[in-house]
C-alpha cells in the first residue's frame, strides 16, 4: 500500500532516506513498467516486451523480471542484483500528482509508507541543513521528468508499432532444468517478419521518428530470456524456496 | 450463354441485402479498380425493414472481419452486446426453477472424447441432490459464465478473439445503417434509392433488367447478370415475379405470430444478460434479447392455441408494469421455405427465402451462409449458373431441414402437459422422420458427429447434446459399454472444466463493464 503526500519543504525538512531500500518494491514483480529512454540500458540484462494494461487494454512497455506471477529473478538476499536498476524503481518513493489547477504544474508527492524511509545512519537526506533540496532529491526530480517524458514518447511509439502492424504476441513454451515447464502468455514483441517487409518510405520514417533503434534493441533484448531461464535454472539449483 | 457474371443487383437493404452486399463485395474487391464484379443495392424509400432479427451466431466474427470491419466500432455503433448461447427457462416441465442452457462452447475435450455417457453414469450413481450437476455445467464453463452476467473475453482480448466462445445481440436498424455505409464508403458497392415497379424478362426466362421509380416516376433500369432478392417477406423476385412455391411447415413447427417490444433498462448500469433467454409460454415461448441501451423482447405463440389478448396478458406478466408505456409490434411468421432459392439468375437470401420462428436464431446465419456460398461460387457465366444454382438449392434444402428439425427437438423433449400446445407438438404425426429416427439412436449413444456428416452442416452433434441432455433426455447406454472405457481421461476433463470455470469467474469482467471499456478504450487488434 502507499501514502501519498505533497513533499515540501516545511514538513519533510528531515526526511532522510535509504536509496537501497527502494528496490524492495519491485521485489515481487515479474513485470515493470519501462520507458523508450532506459531501452539501452535495460537490453543489457532484460527481454523488453509489451503487455496489456488490465484496465484499459492499451499496450505498454515492460521489462520481464521472472516468469510467474510475483516471481523477480533479479531479487536475491533482499536485494536487486543487476546492473542497472530501472526507473520505474529508482523513482520511488516519489510520484508526480495531478496537475495543479492554479499553477498548472504536476506536484511532487512522496509514498510515506514507503520502506525507503529510515533513521539508519546510512540514510540520505533530501534537504541541507539550511533548506536546500539535496543531489539526492535532484535527481530523483531527472528520474521523474524522464518518466513523464518517456511515457508520453512511449505512447506514441506503441501507435507507430500498431500502426505498421508491427506487434505480435510471443507465445513460447519455456522448460526449465528444476522446475515446471510454462508458457508465456499475454506479451508482445516485434513482427521480426513484418518488421523486414517494411518499405523504404516506411523504414526512412522510423529512422526519422528515432523509432528504428528502439525496435532493433527490443529485437535484440529477446534474448535476455535465455539469461532469465538461466537465472531461475540457477536459483532453483541452489535454493528451493519457491 | 457464355456471359459473364459481372453486375450482381441487390434488391432490399435490410439486414440481408447489407450482409450480403458486404460479402461480395468484400469477396470480389469491388473497391478495387481492377474487380472485374460490380455490386450494385437497390432499396424502396418506401418500404421499411422488419428489424427484428438481434441474435447471431458466431458466424457473424467471421463476417465482419471479412468485410474488414473494426469489431470496436461494430459494437459501438450498433448497440452490440455478446451472446453465449441461449437458457431455456420452463422448456422441460414449466416449474419455477426449470431451465438448461445451450452454451456456444464445446463440451471440454470433445474432439478426443464424449463426455456425455460418463456424466450420465455419474448422474444415475448419484443420490445426493447436491452431486448432481446439469450436463452443460459439467462439461462446458460457459454456463456459469452466463449466471454470473460475465462477458467472454476482456479489454486484453483481442478484436474478435475470445476466452469464451460467442456471438452478439444488436440492434438490427443500427446494424443495417452501419453495414450500408461501410458498403457504400469502403467496400465500393453502388447504391440506389429507388422502387422496383417491374421485372423485365429475357427470352430464356433469366431477369434482364428491373424497371425503377423515384417518386412514382420513372428512374430507368436496372440490368444485372444476377439478380439477389432480399425482399424480406414480399419475396419479389423469387416468389412473386418467378411463383417458387412456399413449403409451409406449419404443421411441424406451430407458431405464426409475434408480438415484439423494446424494454428500456431501469438505469445505464442495469447488468446485460450475456445469452439470449427464451421463457417458455403456454403456447409458445418469449425471447429476452439484451442490448446496451434497451432490451429486445417478444412473444412468439401459436394462434391455433391462444388468442392475441391472452398473449399480451403473458408479454405483459412477463415484463412487469413497465409494459403499458411500451408500443407492441404484431410481427405474422409463415414458417416454412420456398421450395428452390436460386433460380435462373436470381437467388433469394433472407425472409424472401424462409423464415421459422427464433428459436435458435438461425434467420441471420442463414443470410451469412448464403452470402458466403454465393460470393465463393460466383458463376462464372451464365453457362454454370443452373449448375451452381442446383448446388446451392440442395445444399440449402439440407439446411433448412436440419434447422426444422432441431427447433423440433425443443419441442419433442418437453415434458410440459399443462396445454395442448406442448401436447400437441410430441404427436409423431407432427415430427419429421428424419428427427425420429436420429432420437431412435440417441436411445442408446449420444449425439456424435458422425450423426452430421454433410459439409453443409448447421448445427454440430454437440449443440444436439445440450438440449437432448438439457431437457433430461435419457440414453440408456447399456448397450454401448465401451463410450465408457476410459474413465480416467473423463476425470480429468471434468477436473479441467471445473477448473476453467474457477479461472473464468475469477477473470471476467460483466457484460456491462465489460461494453462501457469497449466505448471507453476499444481493443486492440492483437
Amino acid at each position: 500500500m502507499s501514502n501519498l503526500v505533497q513533499l515540501n519543504l516545511a514538513n519533510h525538512r528531515h526526511l532522510q532516506l535509504e536509496p537501497q531500500q527502494c528496490a524492495q518494491h519491485g521485489a515481487e514483480l515479474n513485470l515493470i513498467p519501462v520507458v523508450m529512454s532506459e531501452f539501452r540500458q535495460l537490453v543489457t540484462q532484460y527481454p523488453i516486451l509489451l503487455t496489456k494494461n488490465g484496465d484499459t487494454g492499451a499496450f505498454t512497455f515492460v521489462a520481464m523480471l521472472g516468469f510467474a506471477k510475483g516471481e523477480n529473478l533479479f531479487w536475491r538476499d533482499h536485494q536487486w542484483h543487476s546492473i542497472y536498476l530501472p526507473l520505474q524503481i529508482r523513482r520511488q518513493p516519489f510520484f508526480v500528482g495531478a496537475k495543479d489547477a492554479a499553477t498548472g504544474e504536476h506536484p511532487l508527492c512522496i509514498d510515506m509508507d514507503s520502506p525507503s524511509i529510515s533513521q539508519a545512519p546510512n540514510a540520505v537526506a533530501l534537504y541541507s541543513d539550511s533548506g536546500e533540496e539535496s543531489d539526492y532529491l535532484l535527481e530523483a526530480k531527472q528520474n521523474l521528468a524522464q518518466l513523464l517524458q518517456g511515457e508520453a514518447d512511449n505512447s506514441d511509439f506503441i501507435l507507430l508499432l500498431q500502426e505498421l502492424k508491427l506487434l505480435q504476441s510471443l507465445s513460447v513454451e519455456i522448460e526449465f532444468e528444476h522446475a515446471a515447464p510454462t508458457r508465456l502468455n499475454g506479451l508482445y514483441t516485434i513482427d521480426e517478419k513484418q518488421f523486414n517487409n517494411l518499405s523504404d518510405a516506411q523504414l526512412l520514417r522510423l529512422h526519422r521518428t528515432h523509432f528504428f533503434e528502439p525496435i532493433y534493441m527490443m529485437i535484440a533484448s529477446l534474448g535476455q530470456i535465455y539469461s532469465l531461464i538461466d537465472l531461475k535454472n540457477k536459483r532453483s539449483g541452489t535454493d528451493h524456496d519457491d | 450463354m457464355q456471359k459473364p457474371t459481372k453486375k450482381i443487383v441487390i434488391v432490399g437493404g435490410g439486414t440481408a441485402g447489407w450482409i450480403t452486399a458486404g460479402w461480395l463485395a468484400a469477396h470480389h474487391r469491388t473497391y478495387d479498380a481492377t474487380s472485374r464484379v460490380e455490386v450494385l443495392l437497390v432499396e424502396s424509400p418506401n418500404t421499411p425493414t422488419i428489424g427484428v432479427g438481434e441474435g447471431t451466431w458466431p458466424t457473424m466474427r467471421n463476417s465482419l472481419i471479412k468485410m474488414g470491419i473494426s469489431e470496436t466500432d461494430f459494437i459501438r455503433e450498433c448497440d452490440a452486446t455478446f451472446k453465449q448461447g441461449a437458457k431455456f427457462a420452463k422448456w422441460v416441465d414449466g416449474t419455477q426453477d426449470d431451465f438448461y442452457y445451450h452454451p456456444l462452447v464445446l463440451p471440454q475435450g470433445f474432439t478426443q472424447q464424449d463426455l456425455a455417457p460418463y456424466w450420465s453414469s455419474q448422474q444415475k450413481q448419484t443420490s445426493l441432490s447436491a452431486d448432481k450437476h446439469s450436463f452443460s455445467n459439467a462439461v462446458c464453463f460457459q454456463e456459469s459464465v452466463c449466471e454470473q452476467g460475465l462477458a467472454p473475453k476482456t479489454i486484453r482480448t483481442a478484436e474478435y478473439s475470445d476466452v469464451a466462445n460467442y456471438a452478439y445481440h444488436l440492434d438490427a436498424g443500427k446494424f443495417t445503417d452501419f453495414l450500408k455505409r461501410h458498403c457504400i464508403e469502403k467496400l465500393g458497392v453502388t447504391y440506389v434509392s429507388a422502387d422496383v415497379v417491374a421485372v423485365n424478362a429475357h427470352a430464356n426466362g433469366d431477369i434482364a433488367s428491373l424497371t425503377t421509380h423515384v417518386d412514382n416516376m420513372p428512374n430507368g433500369d436496372i440490368s444485372g447478370d444476377l439478380f439477389v432478392d432480399c425482399t424480406g417477406f414480399s419475396s419479389l423476385l423469387l416468389g412473386k415475379h418467378y411463383q417458387v412455391p412456399f413449403i409451409d411447415c406449419s404443421d411441424v413447427l406451430f407458431i405464426d405470430t409475434a408480438l415484439a417490444v423494446h424494454v428500456p433498462y431501469d438505469d445505464a448500469d442495469s447488468p446485460i444478460a450475456s445469452h439470449t433467454i427464451s421463457t417458455a409460454q403456454d403456447a409458445g415461448w418469449i425471447w429476452d434479447i439484451g442490448l446496451q441501451h434497451r432490451r429486445g423482447v417478444g412473444y412468439v405463440y401459436a394462434s391455433k392455441y391462444t388468442n392475441e389478448a391472452a398473449a399480451m396478458q403473458a408479454l405483459a406478466d412477463y415484463i412487469g408494469p413497465k409494459f403499458t408505456s411500451l408500443k407492441v409490434r404484431k410481427i405474422p411468421i409463415h414458417s416454412g421455405h420456398r421450395e428452390t432459392f436460386w433460380h435462373k439468375n436470381c437467388v433469394a437470401v433472407g425472409l424472401s427465402a424462409g423464415f421459422l420462428e427464433p428459436l435458435e436464431a438461425s434467420a441471420i446465419v442463414l443470410i451469412e451462409l448464403s452470402a458466403q456460398m454465393i460470393s465463393e461460387q460466383l458463376p462464372a457465366n451464365r453457362e454454370v449458373m443452373d449448375i451452381v444454382a442446383n448446388r446451392f438449392n440442395q445444399t440449402f434444402r439440407y439446411r433448412w431441414d436440419r434447422i426444422i428439425d432441431f427447433l423440433k427437438l425443443h419441442y419433442v423433449l418437453s415434458q410440459r402437459d399443462d396445454t395442448d400446445f406442448w401436447k400437441d407438438n410430441r404427436d409423431p404425426a407432427t415430427i419429421p422422420d428424419s428427427l425420429k429416427d436420429l432420437l431412435k439412436i440417441w436411445q442408446h449413444r449420444a449425439p456424435a458427429d458422425m450423426d452430421f456428416t454433410s459439409n453443409n452442416e448447421v448445427f454440430p452433434a454437440a449443440s444436439y447434446q445440450y438440449v437432448l441432455y438439457g431437457m433430461g433426455f435419457e440414453t440408456d447406454f447399456s448397450m454401448t459399454p465401451h463410450m465408457l472405457n476410459d474413465w480416467h481421461t473423463a476425470h480429468k476433463q471434468f477436473a479441467k472444466n471445473e477448473h476453467l470455470i474457477e479461472r473464468a469467474l475469477a477473470s471476467l469482467p460483466t457484460n456491462r463493464e465489460l461494453i462501457n471499456k469497449i466505448h471507453q478504450y476499444g481493443f486492440n487488434d492483437l
